[in-house]
């Protein structure tokens, strides 16, 4: 039953779309030249400023130094989030200035009092400061978004006085086996898995080796083969060769009939053996 | 074949064609708006008085003008002289008016009030900065010599204009 309450109110959170709505504030320095922030309807959310415009009229005399500040602090800080200054030194006063800022839609969180102030001789009537902002309503009733602060009291009042306790599954002891039960079984599984993995790549290896010595074996057989039938072709021709007219027939003549000795080649031959000769003795003479 | 049919198509145009105008157009954007920011109405405390005053239970019309380009312009403020419509009258109308600044965007432009030249019934101010500038204008119209005005409805107009400098 909560698990339904909850459920429905969820689905209703979530097609429930956001609309921004838009306002003004009143005069902010009616009432003194400093002022609080606490504007928008309440409970309203993602309240964010997007314009300040001011007018004043400053009180001087036309020669005296007047400098004045419009600005916000920033929450929290000494610094201004916002802080426009009208500068009146040496002019005259009584015409009242007007000023208008788009603000780029800044949350109302970071903006601080606001504050008019005058610096020099001189002061300040009439003033108006006035903000723009939007916002959207979401949160003006509470349960329409689990966002929304006050939602879970909400769903409690709405619910009545049902005593409800938070439910941890991690601490419930059946759940807590049962994690780990799961645990263990997918370690087995895991490990099972591990070893299917390797001995499917132990086989495929195996195969591979032997793929490869069959793919070796037919890439020899092939190239005998090969060799066998290139050998018949590559020396057919030579045993096909024939002489062109069948003999050689003698061309060198000579002359006389008669071959001389050649006595330069003696005398040369003759020179070379005497060298020999002398070379070898040459070994059993030498004097030790 | 192709070529020859192209170049006699440009010859031919090229002796069709003696002479173009081309037209050479821009845009300026106005730099001084003027708006009317409060409609004025008369007010009628006596029967002889119309009056745009507050304490003659009127309204002071208001313009506003927005300059975005500074000491460019000038504003001229004409407060009206004769109803642009109105019963028939039969004696004249006594007009007195004048125009003053009344809300400024910058401290500086405190200063037109002071500097503004008025002759007859037109106020000439010296914008001199850029910003949002907005006169007042009173009118009283009174008529003959403590005459009652006749009945019915009156108007008058008040001629704002911007002036470039």
């Amino acid at each position: 039953m909560i698990m339904l309450v909850v459920a429905l109110l969820a689905i209703y959170a979530t097609n429930a779309h956001s609309e921004y709505l838009y306002g003004l504030t009143g005069n902010m320095a009616g009432t003194g030249h400093t002022w609080g922030m606490n504007i928008g309807p309440s409970g309203s959310q993602s309240l964010k400023i997007n314009g300040v415009f001011y007018q004043y009229t400053p009180v001087k005399n036309t020669e005296d130094d007047m400098v004045v500040h419009v600005r916000n602090k920033r929450f929290g800080t000494n610094e201004y989030i916002f802080s426009s200054t009208d500068d009146w030194s040496g002019l005259p006063g009584g015409i009242p200035i007007t000023k208008g800022f788009v603000i780029d839609n800044l949350p109302i969180e970071l903006w601080g009092d606001g504050s008019i102030d005058v610096e020099g001789s001189g002061s300040v009537v009439d003033a108006n400061v006035v903000y723009s902002y939007k916002y959207n309503n979401d949160c003006l009733t509470p349960m329409s978004d689990p966002s929304c602060s006050g939602y879970t009291d909400a769903v409690l009042a709405m619910m009545g006085n049902t005593k409800i306790e938070a439910y941890d599954p991690l601490s419930d002891e059946n759940i807590a086996d049962l994690i780990d039960e799961k645990a263990e079984l997918d370690e087995e599984v895991q490990q099972e898995d591990e070893e299917k993995v390797k001995a499917k790549d132990k086989l495929q290896r195996m195969l591979s080796g032997v793929n490869d010595s069959i793919l070796y074996a037919n890439v020899t057989s092939q190239n005998l083969l090969m060799f066998a039938m290139s050998r018949s072709n590559n020396l057919n021709p030579y045993y096909d060769k024939r002489l062109a007219g069948g003999e050689y027939k003698e061309t060198v003549a000579l002359n006389d009939g008669k071959l001389p000795d050649n006595k330069k080649g003696a005398r040369v031959g003759l020179a070379q053996q005497l060298l020999h000769t002398e070379m070898v003795n040459a070994q059993y003479n030498q004097e030790d | 074949m192709k070529k020859l049919l192209i170049a006699s198509a440009l010859l031919a145009s090229a002796t069709t064609a003696l002479a173009e105008s081309t037209p050479i157009v821009g845009n300026v954007q106005t730099r001084c708006l003027i708006t009317t920011d409060t409609n004025g109405v008369f007010g009628n405390p006596l029967p002889s008085k119309l009056s745009t005053a507050s304490g003659d239970g009127g309204v002071v019309p208001v313009v506003r003008y927005d300059v975005t380009l500074a000491d460019a312009y000038l504003a001229k403020v004409t407060t009206p002289t004769a109803f642009s419509l109105s019963p028939s009258l039969s004696d004249s109308v006594t007009w007195t008016g004048s125009t003053q600044v009344s809300k400024t965007s910058d401290a500086a432009m405190s200063g037109y009030e002071a500097a503004k030249i008025t002759y007859g019934s037109t106020t000439q101010f010296d914008l001199t900065k850029a910003g949002s500038t907005w006169f007042s204008s009173t009118a009283t119209a009174v008529y003959g010599v403590s005459k009652s005005f006749p009945g019915g409805s009156y108007t008058a107009i008040v001629l704002a204009e911007c002036i470039a400098k």
